[in-house]
């Protein structure tokens, strides 16, 4: 749905040939054959990298299954920011925010386990997931991933995704990204000698004080988001 | 009585997945990544370090460079983000092959290149002062009670308002 509307216009626009239902059938089973190949040749990869990596074929497989998953349910969080903001639609946002919360609740059990329930054996350094430095470097460098990724259809996962389904413009953005990430890497050296830099995480269960403030904080700025992107999804199709 | 057959391709390859399905096995395997892996779901961090394999071509002396720190030791089958990436590209294409929906989908025009261009050295720019991309700083530290991660959110909402600006005025 959302794809359609900007950085999928390519996508269902080329007009439908005419085509016997033979030829439609044999050109389906060419499809078929290599995509099975194709999955054959990568399991076939998995054998090579589990004699470099003990854990390279399992990991290599969940990167599989994200793509798959990723396309089969045109998951984008580009879109799920875009789409409130040029169709009114917010299916997308609600489904982004129901994966922050989901994963939130197993990071809370992950992360409990590790600092105990009063926070008594915290070790910032060790915790699973990104608790990472936050300062205005955060902050700057969002606003600018942001303008780009809307640019160019596409976030860092969507921009993959696409190239596996065959878009040409994200082979172009990737190349670009990679040269961007150069500069970024450039730019940065300097950067963290000054006061745009911050390196110090601030985790959410310390700064508030317990888990309970925590929790109750993460998860009601969740739902309430959650609420406003229903609401306002329904206010612009005109439900309410 | 004509008896039906059972609609494999049709139920399992062609159907597309809800959003919601996606959200839960998304958060899923991201979950299975950061307990096996040892370390969080990341796509960019590599990105810098790809273009340094890149300038190596041109005779660049990458190693010693501070931009491509790590780029010695670096090993694509022993980088998680970096398998990662290769999966989600070849995961995405075996998704539409089995479904026979696999097409080139061409550039139409010169604003779809510069288009690509901008956003892509946008993206690339902000993922390496951000420390991390929408996946890295948002989908692996928000839920991670990470103070990061809300305000990558507040500031990528800010920048897709932009960009939604700027998409309709020159690239649409």
């Amino acid at each position: 749905m959302s794809e359609d509307t900007v950085g999928g216009s390519i996508r269902r626009s080329s007009a439908i040939k005419r085509q016997t239902p033979q030829e439609r059938k044999r050109k389906r089973a060419i499809q078929i054959i290599i995509g099975i190949l194709l999955l054959a040749a990568y399991i076939a990869l998995c054998f090579y990298v589990q004699s470099v990596n003990p854990k390279g074929a399992f990991i290599m497989i969940i990167g599989l299954a994200l793509g798959y998953v990723l396309q089969r349910s045109r998951f984008c969080f580009t879109a799920s920011l875009r789409d409130p903001l040029l169709t009114g639609t917010t299916t997308l946002t609600k489904a982004v925010l129901l994966a922050f919360m989901l994963s939130s609740l197993i990071y809370a059990a992950l992360q409990m386990k590790l600092t105990g329930f009063g926070l008594e054996t915290l070790n910032i350094g060790e915790l699973p997931g990104n608790v990472k430095g936050v300062g205005i470097n955060t902050a700057l460098g969002g606003f600018i991933f942001g303008i780009g990724a809307v640019i160019a259809g596409g976030c860092a996962s969507g921009t993959l995704m696409r190239m596996g389904e065959g878009f040409l413009q994200q082979w172009i953005a990737i190349i670009f990204f990679v040269f961007g990430s150069v500069i970024g890497s450039a730019i940065l050296i300097p950067m963290q000698s000054t006061f745009l830099y911050s390196g110090k995480a601030i985790y959410l269960p310390q700064l508030l004080g317990g888990w309970i403030p925590a929790l109750i904080v993460q998860f009601g700025v969740l739902a309430g988001l959650y609420l406003l992107a229903d609401w306002f999804g329904k206010k612009k199709s005109g439900e309410l | 009585m004509k008896k039906k057959k059972y609609p494999f391709h049709e139920l399992f390859l062609k159907k597309e997945w809800s959003y919601t399905t996606g959200a839960v096995l998304l958060s899923a395997l991201a979950m299975v990544l950061v307990i096996v892996a040892g370390s969080a779901w990341g796509v960019t961090g590599p990105f810098t370090l790809w273009g340094g394999w890149f300038f190596s071509l041109f005779g660049v002396d990458v190693a010693s460079s501070q931009v491509f720190k790590g780029i010695a030791e670096y090993n694509f089958w022993k980088n998680m983000p970096s398998m990662t990436n290769l999966g989600i590209v070849v995961g995405a294409a075996i998704a539409v092959l089995l479904a026979a929906q696999f097409k080139f989908k061409k550039i139409k025009s010169w604003k779809n290149v510069a288009a690509a261009v901008l956003g892509g050295l946008f993206m690339g720019i902000g993922a390496r002062l951000a420390v991390g991309c929408n996946i890295g700083a948002l989908f692996s530290a928000l839920p991670a009670f990470s103070l990061g991660g809300w305000v990558f959110l507040i500031s990528i909402f800010l920048g897709a308002a932009v960009g939604s600006q700027l998409l309709k005025k020159f690239f649409m």
